[in-house]
C-alpha cells in the first residue's frame, strides 16, 4: 500500500502503542518481557521515592512551624508555589529536583510559636 | 498565629476502598469492616481529651468517621475489633490506660508500643503520631522500625490534610499490582520514545522516571485530582499523558524574545544576531527528517504484513480504533492481533538495537 506519513507519525504510533499496553491482560503484560518483578519493583521504587521526598519536604516546613494549605499549591513553570498561612513567607516545590525552596525554609515561622511554647512548658 | 482549625476550608478528599491487602500478601485476610466503618472514611484517634476534640473536628471536616480511644490499651482493642482504618493517629504521650498519670520526665513508650502492635497486625496500616507537646519530630525517641511514621507537631487541619493525602497515596502505591506497575512503566517508555531521540538531553531512563514521579507529585500537590471513581493506575496514566502533552507543547510552542533579551555580546564583545536564537513553532528540519525516517523504518518492519501496515497507517493518520477497523474492514480480533504483532516487533527491534531488556515495549 502507498504510505502517507508525516513527521508526527512516529509520535502517534508510539502514543497508540502506549495506550495499547493498558489493553493487555495481566498474563499478557507479565509474559511480555524479561524479569517483570524487577521492572515492577522499579516502578514502585520511583513512586515511593517521590512520596518520601514530598513528605520529608513538607515535614521540613512543618518543623519550622509553617502552615501550608495543601489545596493551595499553584503551578508556575514546573514549580509549585504556596505560602505560610501564619507569616506569609513563600515556599516552592520544584518538580525537577523534588526540593522545597523559598523564604519559609530560611527559618522558623515567627507567627507560630505554639509548639515551641508547649515544649518549653513541658520541661 | 493562624487558626488551628479552619473548618470552612473543607473538601472531600478521601474515599475508602476495600480494606487494603498488599499484593501477594501472606497475611490472612482481615475481617470485613464493621458497623461504623461502613462509612466511606474511617480513622482511629488515640489521644487525650483535649487532643481528641481537635483531631476529631479535623477528621470530621475531612469527611472521616472517627473512633476514639483515650488510652493505648483501648486503642488496641478498637483496632482489633474494627481495623483496619484509613488512618490511625496516636498521641505520642498517650497513657497505657486511664487513670495513669504521665511522668513527663520519663520516656514515653505506650504510644510507640501501640504503633508497633498495630503494625504487627497490619504492616500496611497508615499511622501518624501526634506530638503537640514537642518542638520537633527529632525530639521523639522512635525505634528504627517506627522511624518512617510521620509526626504531627502542629495540630492543624492543613498539616493533617497533607499527611492524610500522603498516607492514602502510599496505600494506593502499595496496592498497585505487578501488572499495573508494568503497564505504567511501559506506557511511560512509549510516550518518551514519542519525543524522539533529540528531544531530551538526559538519558531516556531518567526521563522515564521523571515522568512517573511527576505524575505522582502532581497528585500530591493537588494539581491533578484523583477521581476515586477511577483506579489509581488509571489516574497515574492520565496524569502522565497530560504531562507529556505539556512537554510536547513546550517543545513546539513558538517562543518570543525581546531584542534586549537575546542580543548579548560574546567574549569578543560582538553581538550575535537575535534571529539565531528565535525558536520556531515548527519542528526543525532535522527533527522532521529524523521522525520520518523512524516511521519509514517501522513500516519496513511490517513489509508483507498488510494488516499491521494498515493499523500503523491508521495510527499515523490519527484515526480512532473504530475508524481503522471500518476503513480496512477488520474485526476486533484481527485488529487486536495486528496491534500485538506491532508491539512485539517494535520491542524486539529496540532490544536488538541495544535498547536493553525492556518490559512491555
Amino acid at each position: 500500500m502507498a504510505l502517507k506519513t508525516s513527521h508526527d507519525g512516529h509520535q502517534r504510533i508510539m502514543n497508540r502503542l502506549a495506550d495499547s499496553v493498558f489493553e493487555l491482560s495481566d498474563e499478557e503484560i507479565l509474559a511480555d518481557g524479561v524479569d517483570p518483578q524487577e521492572k515492577a519493583d522499579r516502578t514502585s521504587s520511583v513512586l515511593r521515592k517521590a512520596v518520601d521526598k514530598w513528605e520529608s519536604e513538607n515535614a521540613r516546613l512543618s518543623n519550622l512551624g509553617h502552615t501550608i494549605n495543601p489545596n493551595k499549591w499553584r503551578s508556575v513553570d514546573g514549580s509549585y508555589h504556596n505560602h505560610c498561612l501564619n507569616c506569609g513567607s513563600s515556599a516552592s516545590f520544584a518538580m525537577a529536583t523534588g526540593e522545597m525552596q523559598g523564604d519559609a525554609l530560611g527559618g522558623s515561622c515567627p507567627e507560630n510559636a505554639y509548639p515551641i511554647k508547649r515544649r518549653e512548658a513541658s520541661r | 498565629m493562624a487558626h488551628v482549625l479552619s473548618l470552612t476550608d473543607t473538601r472531600p478528599q478521601f474515599e475508602i476502598d476495600a480494606p487494603f491487602q498488599p499484593p501477594n500478601s501472606t497475611e490472612p485476610p482481615l475481617p470485613p469492616l464493621k458497623s461504623i466503618t461502613t462509612a466511606p472514611q474511617t480513622a482511629l484517634v488515640v489521644a487525650n481529651e483535649f487532643l481528641v476534640t481537635l483531631l476529631r473536628r479535623c477528621f470530621e471536616a475531612e469527611g472521616y468517621t472517627v473512633r476514639i480511644a483515650s488510652n493505648t490499651d483501648e486503642g488496641l482493642r478498637l483496632y482489633r475489633d474494627f481495623g483496619p482504618f484509613n488512618a490511625v493517629i496516636i498521641e505520642y504521650d498517650a497513657p497505657q490506660c486511664d487513670g495513669v498519670k504521665i511522668d513527663c520526665l520519663l520516656p514515653q513508650t505506650s504510644g510507640k508500643n501501640l504503633a508497633a502492635d498495630i503494625l504487627h497486625i497490619k504492616p500496611a496500616q497508615g499511622i501518624i503520631f501526634a506530638a503537640p507537646a514537642y518542638r520537633s519530630p527529632d525530639d521523639l525517641s522512635l525505634p528504627q522500625e517506627l522511624i518512617h511514621i510521620p509526626v504531627l507537631i502542629d495540630i492543624s487541619i492543613f498539616q493533617l490534610r497533607t499527611l492524610l493525602s500522603t498516607l492514602e497515596v502510599r496505600r494506593a502505591i502499595e496496592a498497585l499490582t505487578v501488572g499495573d506497575r508494568l503497564r505504567l512503566m511501559s506506557f511511560a517508555r512509549y510516550r518518551i520514545r514519542a519525543l524522539g531521540r533529540a528531544a531530551y538531553n538526559s538519558p531516556a531512563e531518567d526521563v522515564l522516571e521523571d515522568l512517573l514521579a511527576e505524575a505522582l507529585l502532581k497528585t500530591l500537590t493537588g494539581d491533578r485530582r484523583w477521581n476515586r471513581d477511577f483506579p489509581f493506575v488509571w489516574h497515574l496514566k492520565e496524569s502522565m499523558r497530560s504531562i507529556f502533552d505539556c512537554w510536547m507543547k513546550k517543545r513546539e510552542n513558538k517562543e518570543t524574545y525581546l531584542f534586549t533579551e537575546i542580543s548579548k555580546p560574546n567574549a569578543q564583545g560582538e553581538e550575535s544576531s537575535p534571529l539565531e536564537n528565535v525558536a520556531s513553532h515548527q519542528p526543525t528540519a532535522d527533527r522532521r527528517l529524523q521522525a520520518k525516517e523512524e516511521v519509514a523504518r517501522i513500516f519496513k518492519l511490517f513489509t508483507g504484513d498488510t494488516e499491521a501496515t494498515q493499523v500503523l497507517q491508521g495510527w499515523c493518520d490519527d484515526l480512532k480504533p473504530n475508524e481503522i477497523r471500518q476503513k480496512y474492514g477488520f474485526d476486533e480480533k484481527r485488529f487486536v492481533s495486528a496491534k500485538k504483532r506491532i508491539r512485539l516487533k517494535i520491542k524486539s527491534r529496540r532490544n536488538d538495537n541495544g535498547g536493553g531488556k525492556e518490559h512491555g515495549t
